[in-house]
């Protein structure tokens, strides 16, 4: 059942795409072709689709964290284009006299850095005063990019280009440039995103804090009773979830965009990020699997842009907020699949998005 | 219709069922049940816990459907899709948990969903009906007070009232007791009394055998989902018993005390600052020590759970020390009260004593001090050997806890806890809502330890529990011990007094 | 800065107010019956770009207005299906629906991308009869449009709605303890759908108002800009209380005027950026301030919001 249900999820997404397509006149099979074959059609579609999913691993995982603890933290967006600033910054700082090697991983480390205090001003409020965190990280996504936009687009920054007349980003030294394959756009984030999946599954289910990580998301009473502290919980995991945000941005700045570039970072990868730890049932290695789904779907969203009857590249957008709900849907067939007797043996992370009440009066 | 009802009535019952089936995912709840109820009698519905009792209360008003089965209304076959339905044809239920906003006032819980009330709501209007339901039913309730102020025995008042306010003429009383003082009961009685002289029909439910003799008119007695007997309530108490648990039941557990031990837990002086309008402590000292238990009743929300937690280190008290077999543990939280030998069996077993969604091998480790890298390798055999040695039933270690029965649930807690040999157990109401089986079994190991010179704190609503397995009882009423002694020189009725808040006995 | 600066901007500030107090009413009804919907940001954008569209086709603001909320609606009974019907978790069911209808709305909006609304189809001013030569209040409150005042009706009517009537009494104790109005024959469904789908027709008329009124032509990037959010911070602000939604969206619309009186006044210093900061600086600001006095914000909080609810379950 649980393969099935994605699977579904995509499918009723597309027919509500397609439905949209014929009321703004495009020929829904046409358009769904040219996806296909933008995305997972050749190799060079396919390496696209892997670059395109690379950031969505990071920022999926960054929910998942947060998300397997019951916290809400939407603000994986704001801190992707703070860990972008940052990591840019100590690049063009650095770049040049380090070598290669420790330069891309100062760049990461800062990119990591960045996002997690852009997410400590929400995730102490949480902690200590129980503020709602949902609206606190959200708005933070806003101003983030006002920053990120005030330094490029606004102001004559450290950031900023000084040389010619379209405003972008100041291009970081090439030490701090992430590795790519061959001459295709796959670099070194994809790595470094697969390290991060196994590292946070290590976490999870190797370690103490994965332990007690799992048992205050079951069950707060539970967490008390056994003396884990809350705050400390709540802290950590907005933290970790920052640092996989920020890291998100970092690699966007050293593997792809080599400056910082706004265009290419404000595009809702943290807002996607949420699908793509909900679709993964809150699963290190599902994330990776739906990261390429939704980069897939992403990326066509750019080569439809270009067919001659120029098809809105938002069509994307829409169809992942469609497979959202759609998924979210199938959770509660998932549910009662579950609860049929002869089943005994229930999935141990269960349905996380089932019946969760909301975050914000927990103190 | 009336042709098929037994012997010889003139008029319909007032409410009847036949081959009432109800099945949830893994359980059968109720089996071929059937229930006539008349007008003006009380009718207790006897089972243990689990028997099904609850699932035909939910069905008669109708809050769950059955699967199969007919109801009838004074001889008229219904349908009950919704509470809706069943208040509309006067059949209103008083639940064990109580249905009430706690923010609203007694007025609005009480107009709430009633079709009768205008558009814009008319309080005064409903301030009289309440008066008036009040004095007739001897149920006295301030209208303009808001739920979450009163005691437990004023929202059931409210309850009851709001059924009667809705017209309800045959009430069904889930558990009506197991909140109530003994003098609470009393009263509640009598109110039950004056419904049926009324031409009333209650529905009576409960586990406690001498007060449905006290009350019903007949006893309908539920086991394992089905009706097994419908007999007066003069039938003796072991033969109900028998008729309840299907085998023999020596009622009277007993114990010999091991005199004199050391002290294993002490409370004193401590102080708990209230948070809203009940649950603090006020200054309250104890003491237990090795192989005695010692029984702390009260009506629910005077500062029993305060007091376990206060015990256990999860509630830091504004004055007082809490001490733990020598060592001074205030203030250092429940992993050094569980270092120093002192075990937590709290009354919510499912969420707060247990994480329900890991696995039984997972929550045998949940206490446990684990390194920062954790070493699950011993995990599946500890529980392996715990659940042998607790007869824990389970398809194995690696079930999800959730899934399995109370009584298995609360085992696997005790396992945990127990097998640490502690020191002082704060057992909460351990025994709330398992199965004579499985009751007798958590009190055997409660005894166990105790023979074994672990001390038990035993924190329970349950009376007759306290007076059954405690050696000395201690009262709380609003946060204050307001009464204390050897259970063996104490009266149950002195501790309903005492309970109640009558007595000021320190 | 002169005295008819700072009324243009108190009057600005209504009417930049309005959508957010159309969007918190709606959201206070939504979560009043237990339901949290965060997709206020996602139905707003799709009102304003259905109200958009149908405006400009017939010319008549009063038909996109209602296009847009019927829009808004439809968006508004997905959630109340998944999350009600379905019993999902109503926090990601909010989110996908403010995806999808960024999504849509842009979708939808990519052909008159930066396109003026035709002027039949703007919103026309009323002013109140003697009520407007007041002076100050005058130009500042009853200078406005009729929407404007509606949302005055609206305000006044909501919270007469919720605490003097039947149905509100149901409406409150179905977000309060959805067990509890069930057993007492409310019809709990229902409630949390109708008023679901009402709150979501006010957003769309939010985002219609946006579109019919403050902005000058369609683009998906200026629309809305996180209004939808500060629309369900500004309920927490209020207590789940209509008329302190009210004042409240006022003041935040100050907020996202200041920065133009500042230019007008000729304050250059701060870049336009970090005025625009502003709104949700201080929307996270208030939050924690709010958090700290703990009581008064447990008082308003409906007790089974977000939480579903299926009779049987046991």
């Amino acid at each position: 059942m649980y393969p099935l249900a994605p699977a579904a999820a995509v499918l009723l997404a597309l027919m509500v795409g397609a439905f949209f397509l014929v009321v703004a006149g495009h020929d829904p099979i046409t358009v769904y072709r040219v996806m296909m074959r933008s995305s997972f059609g050749s190799t060079p579609a396919v390496i696209n689709t892997l670059v395109s999913a690379t950031p969505l691993i990071l920022t999926g995982l960054a929910a998942l964290v947060c998300f397997r603890v019951r916290l809400w933290n939407i603000g994986a967006e704001g801190q992707l284009y703070v860990g972008a600033i940052l990591a840019s910054g100590v690049a063009l700082w650095f770049g040049d006299r380090l070598g290669a090697p420790i330069a891309i991983t100062v760049t990461i480390f800062a990119g990591a850095l960045g996002g997690t205090l852009f997410v400590a001003l929400p995730a102490l409020a949480r902690s200590w005063l129980g503020t709602n965190e949902i609206i606190t990280t959200l708005l933070l996504n806003f101003v983030a990019l006002l920053l990120m936009n005030w330094l490029i687009f606004g102001s004559r920054s450290y950031w900023r280009d000084p040389v010619g007349t379209f405003p972008q980003g100041k291009r970081i030294p090439s030490a701090a440039e992430f590795p790519r394959l061959g001459d295709t756009r796959l670099h070194l984030g994809l790595l470094v995103a697969l390290v991060a999946v196994l590292l946070v599954w290590l976490m999870l289910t190797r370690t103490r804090f994965g332990f007690h990580m799992r048992v205050f998301g079951d069950s707060e009473k539970a967490a008390r009773y056994v003396g884990i502290s809350a705050r400390r919980m709540i802290l950590m995991a907005f933290l970790i979830s920052g640092a996989l945000a920020g890291v998100a941005g970092a690699i966007d700045v050293g593997g792809l965009s080599r400056r910082l570039d706004p265009n290419s970072l404000a595009i809702g990868l943290g807002y996607a990020g949420i699908i793509v730890a909900a679709l993964s049932r809150l699963n290190p290695g599902g994330v990776v699997l739906v990261a390429i789904l939704i980069g897939g779907v992403r990326n066509a969203g750019t080569a439809l842009q270009a067919l001659p009857e120029r098809v809105p590249m938002e069509i994307a957008v829409m169809l992942e907020g469609a497979i959202l709900i759609f998924a979210l849907s199938s959770e509660v067939f998932i549910r009662y699949r579950i609860r049929w007797p002869w089943s005994a043996h229930r999935a141990i992370t269960g349905s996380p998005f089932a019946a969760i009440p909301t975050g914000g009066d927990r103190a | 219709m009336t042709s098929l009802t037994d012997g010889g009535a003139v008029e319909p019952p007032a409410l009847e069922v036949r081959g009432i089936v109800k099945r949830f995912p893994g359980t059968l709840a109720n089996d071929d049940v059937a229930l006539t109820v008349r007008s003006g009698q009380v009718c207790a519905i006897l089972g243990e816990n689990g028997a099904g009792k609850s699932t035909l209360a939910s069905i008669l008003s109708g809050l769950y459907q059955p699967d199969r089965g007919e109801i009838f209304r004074r001889g008229n076959p219904v349908t009950l899709r919704s509470p809706r339905e069943a208040l509309g044809l006067g059949i209103g239920m008083v639940h064990q948990h109580f249905r009430l906003v706690n923010r609203f006032t007694v007025a609005e819980n009480v107009a709430l969903g009633d079709p009768s009330q205008p558009f814009f709501m008319s309080t005064p209007k409903v301030h009289r009906s309440i008066a008036a339901i009040g004095d007739f039913y001897d149920l006295p309730i301030e209208p303009s007070a808001v739920v979450a102020d009163l005691s437990v025995g004023e929202q059931q008042r409210v309850e009851i009232v709001k059924t009667l306010y809705r017209g309800a003429d045959v009430l069904i009383l889930d558990e009506p007791t197991s909140v109530l003082t003994p003098q609470e009961t009393e009263s509640l009685f009598a109110t039950i009394r004056k419904m049926t002289a009324e031409g009333k029909a209650v529905i009576f439910i409960s586990h406690k055998l001498r007060e449905v003799r006290e009350i019903s008119d007949v006893v309908t007695v539920m086991r394992s989902a089905r009706v097994v007997g419908t007999v007066p309530p003069i039938t003796a108490v072991e033969e109900l018993a028998r008729l309840m648990v299907g085998r023999d039941v020596d009622m009277s557990v007993r114990r010999r005390r091991a005199p004199g031990g050391d002290r294993v837990l002490e409370l004193s002086g401590i102080h708990v600052d209230r948070q809203s309008r009940r649950g603090g402590l006020t200054g309250v000292s104890l003491e237990v020590t090795a192989g005695e238990i010692v029984g702390v009743a009260g009506v629910a929300g005077n500062g029993q759970r305060q007091l376990a937690e206060v015990a256990a280190g999860l509630l830091l008290p504004s004055e007082g020390r809490v001490i733990v077999g020598g060592s001074d543990i205030t203030g250092r939280g429940p992993r050094a009260a569980r270092t120093a030998g002192l075990a937590y069996v709290p009354e919510d077993r499912r969420s707060t004593g247990l994480a329900p969604s890991l696995t039984i091998a997972e929550n045998l480790q949940l206490t446990s001090p684990h390194r920062p890298i954790l070493n699950r390798r011993h995990w599946h055999s500890h529980a392996r050997s715990l659940m042998d040695e607790y007869d824990i039933r389970a398809p194995g270690p690696n079930s999800v806890t959730s899934d399995l029965s109370g009584g298995n649930i609360q085992k696997v807690l005790l396992a945990r806890e127990l097998s640490t040999n502690p020191l002082a157990i704060v057992s909460a109401s351990p025994t709330q809502g398992l199965d004579v089986g499985a009751i007798a079994s958590v009190r055997k190991l409660l005894f166990e330890h105790c023979a074994r010179g672990s001390g038990v704190l035993l924190i329970t609503e349950d009376l007759e529990e306290i007076m059954e397995l405690s050696d000395r009882v201690v009262v709380l009423y609003e946060g204050r011990i307001v009464h204390e002694g050897p259970t063996s020189e104490t009266d149950v009725t002195e501790v309903g007094l005492a309970m109640a808040g009558a007595m000021r006995v320190s | 800065m002169n005295e008819s600066l700072i009324t243009l901007t108190l009057a600005a500030a209504v009417a930049a107010g309005t959508p957010l107090a159309l969007a918190a009413i709606g959201e206070i009804i939504t979560q009043r019956a237990g339901i949290l919907n965060l997709g206020v940001e996602g139905m707003m954008l799709l009102g304003a770009v259905t109200t958009f569209l149908t405006a400009n086709a017939t010319g008549s603001p009063w038909v996109g207005m209602v296009a847009g909320a019927t829009s808004a609606a439809l968006l508004a009974a997905t959630h109340a299906f998944v999350s009600i019907s379905l019993r999902a978790n109503q926090i990601v069911s909010g989110l996908a629906l403010v995806i999808f209808g960024i999504g849509l709305s842009t979708f939808l909006g990519r052909p008159i991308e930066g396109v003026p609304l035709d002027p039949t189809a703007r919103l026309p001013g009323a002013t109140v009869p003697g009520l407007k030569d007041i002076p100050v209040l005058g130009p500042v409150l009853f200078s406005q449009d009729v929407v404007v005042y509606a949302t005055w009706v609206l305000a006044a009517a909501t919270a007469l709605y919720l605490f003097r009537t039947r149905p509100g009494l149901s409406v409150r104790a179905v977000g309060e303890s959805i067990s509890t109005a069930d057993a007492m024959g409310i019809r709990v469904a229902a409630i949390r759908y109708a008023h679901t789908i009402v709150g979501g027709m006010l957003a769309g008329g939010a985002g219609a108002y946006l579109i019919l009124a403050l902005l000058p032509s369609w683009s998906q990037a200026a629309t809305t800009n996180g209004r939808g959010f500060i629309a369900i911070a500004l309920v927490v602000f209020a207590s789940w209380r209509p008329w302190r939604a009210l004042v409240g969206a006022y003041v935040f619309g100050l907020a996202l005027r200041a920065n133009f009186a500042l230019q007008a006044a000729g304050v250059t210093t701060i870049s336009a950026e970090f005025l625009a900061m502003a709104p949700y600086l201080l929307t996270i600001l208030l939050l924690i301030a709010l958090s700290m006095s703990d009581t008064r914000r447990r008082a308003g909080a409906p007790e089974a919001l977000g939480l579903p609810y299926a009779r049987e379950e046991r």
